[in-house]
């Protein structure tokens, strides 16, 4: 279980979180909706413990990770149990896709070769899913956004992550690559990953999020289930997904 | 007397200088590469004590030229300290100076202008501080780095032939004594031009390649 106590994070003296908890199981999609700038991304990161928030409290499967921390060193962190995709991808530019997408591996590599193999193949298949097989050995400057976009969501899925966060990876994806990805995110929701997903696609969330989470300057406005996005009664909540559905 | 005879007369002279001017060379590189970046990288890691200073003497010796730099170490300075140090020495160490500030600034540069979230993307991916800085951070470095550094050290050839003007017996001194003695400036200078763009050339056009090559676009966008 993935649980954050009341996260507050700040860049300059401005606070962007005040005060924020969440949940995330194993074998559920959480999506967290809201308009830009409202802190989506910043959440994911101090959720990461990438960029540790200011205070408050992230547990990972029973080990809680308390801020402000005084000492740096001494816990071990998540990753890649837990592990990030995003917005800007981040690709490192020296490697190729299929290296971008292996490097990561070499420690299963090193232990076993039958683990190695299957790695391979999981990797093979998902290139060929994502149709990223004839660009793999092309480094991520020389392929477009949607297909860096791919790569990054494939590297962080093949680490086979306990939990799996997402910031809108799906952004520069034509209508079918979303639909793939989409599919893809159930099935490792039932396979027990817990995904939380920073989206606009209120369709998905719609149809295959098991919590809705609605985050606007810093706060939690409402959350629950999906059907809150049929039902909800805050006002500002359904003005923001009547802007997105006119929108798209 | 051809250019040929003049070279095959003076050969003795030539090859004493281009020695001396290859001397200087390496001892410029070696020291000013390694101590480049040793500051560079210290200077990107400690900002304010290491970098702000060393900055700051970068800043003043960009407006000095070499040359009056070169003077100034080998007349003024060594008068006021009362010592006399042999015009090899003095500058193989101005020169060297030159190139430890222009490494360094470029390392220093490259460093911090380094994207962190790279960084971030290794650690998510499980990645120790060790695999991250031997597998991300290094190779995508000394690839900004590499270009950028030969063609600082293409420069810094050049600027041996200052050493002619506090005496150093480098080969563009040679080249003007042999020409005050037989009096053929075309072919001797013309030679002098080949043998700089031998060495000059394949150095410039491998920085060229390696910068195409390898200086990949870190933005994404």
């Amino acid at each position: 279980m993935l649980i954050a106590q009341n996260i507050r994070k700040g860049y300059g003296g401005l606070e962007i979180l005040h005060g924020i908890d969440l949940s995330l199981a194993p074998k559920q999609i959480t999506a967290i909706l809201g308009p830009s700038g409202g802190g989506k991304s910043t959440l994911l990161r101090a959720l990461s413990i990438l960029d540790a928030p200011d205070s408050g409290s992230v547990e990972v499967d029973g080990v809680k990770y308390s801020f402000p921390r005084k000492r740096k060193n001494g816990i071990q962190p998540p990753w890649p149990s837990l592990t990030v995709v995003f917005q800007q991808l981040f690709l490192w530019p020296h490697l190729t896709i299929r290296r971008n997408i292996t490097l990561p591996l070499d420690k299963l590599r090193a232990k076993a070769n039958g683990v190695a193999a299957e790695a391979n193949k999981e990797v093979d298949a998902l290139l060929d899913l994502f149709e990223l097989s004839e660009q793999a050995d092309r480094y991520p400057n020389e392929v477009s956004l949607g297909q860096r976009q791919r790569a990054a969501f494939i590297r962080a899925v093949v680490l086979h992550p306990k939990y799996l966060l997402l910031d809108e990876i799906t952004s520069a994806l034509d209508v079918e690559h979303v639909s793939k990805i989409l599919e893809h995110l159930k099935s490792l929701r039932d396979q027990g990953t817990g995904i939380l997903l920073v989206t606009h696609l209120i369709g998905f969330a719609k149809s295959a999020a098991d919590q809705i989470i609605f985050l606007e300057k810093g706060r939690v406005v409402e959350s629950g289930d999906r059907s809150l996005l049929t039902t909800t009664k805050n006002e500002r909540l359904r003005k923001f997904l009547s802007l997105v559905e006119t929108a798209l | 007397m051809s250019a040929l005879d003049i070279i095959v007369s003076y050969r003795q002279e030539f090859l004493r200088g281009l020695q001396v001017t290859l001397q200087l060379c390496l001892i410029i590189w070696s020291v000013g590469i390694l101590a480049g970046m040793i500051l560079g990288v210290a200077g990107a890691r400690w900002k304010t004590v290491i970098g702000l200073p060393s900055r700051a003497l970068s800043f003043l010796l960009s407006g000095v030229p070499i040359l009056v730099f070169l003077f100034w170490l080998y007349y003024p300075l060594q008068y006021a300290l009362g010592v006399d140090i042999s015009p090899f020495k003095t500058a193989a160490a101005a020169l060297s100076i030159v190139n430890t500030f222009l490494v360094a600034d470029v390392i220093r540069g490259v460093l911090l202008e380094f994207p962190e979230q790279y960084l971030m993307a290794a650690r998510v991916c499980g990645l120790t501080d060790r695999e991250t800085v031997l597998r991300i951070q290094l190779p995508i470095v000394a690839r900004q780095v590499l270009p950028s550094l030969l063609f600082v050290q293409v420069g810094m050839l050049q600027a041996t032939l200052f050493a002619s003007l506090i005496s150093v017996e480098e080969i563009f001194r040679v080249a003007q004594r042999v020409n005050s003695e037989v009096y053929r400036p075309i072919p001797i200078y013309t030679a002098l031009a080949f043998f700089f763009l031998a060495i000059c050339l394949p150095l410039h056009g491998l920085a060229q390649y390696l910068k195409q090559r390898f200086t990949r676009n870190l933005s994404e966008r």
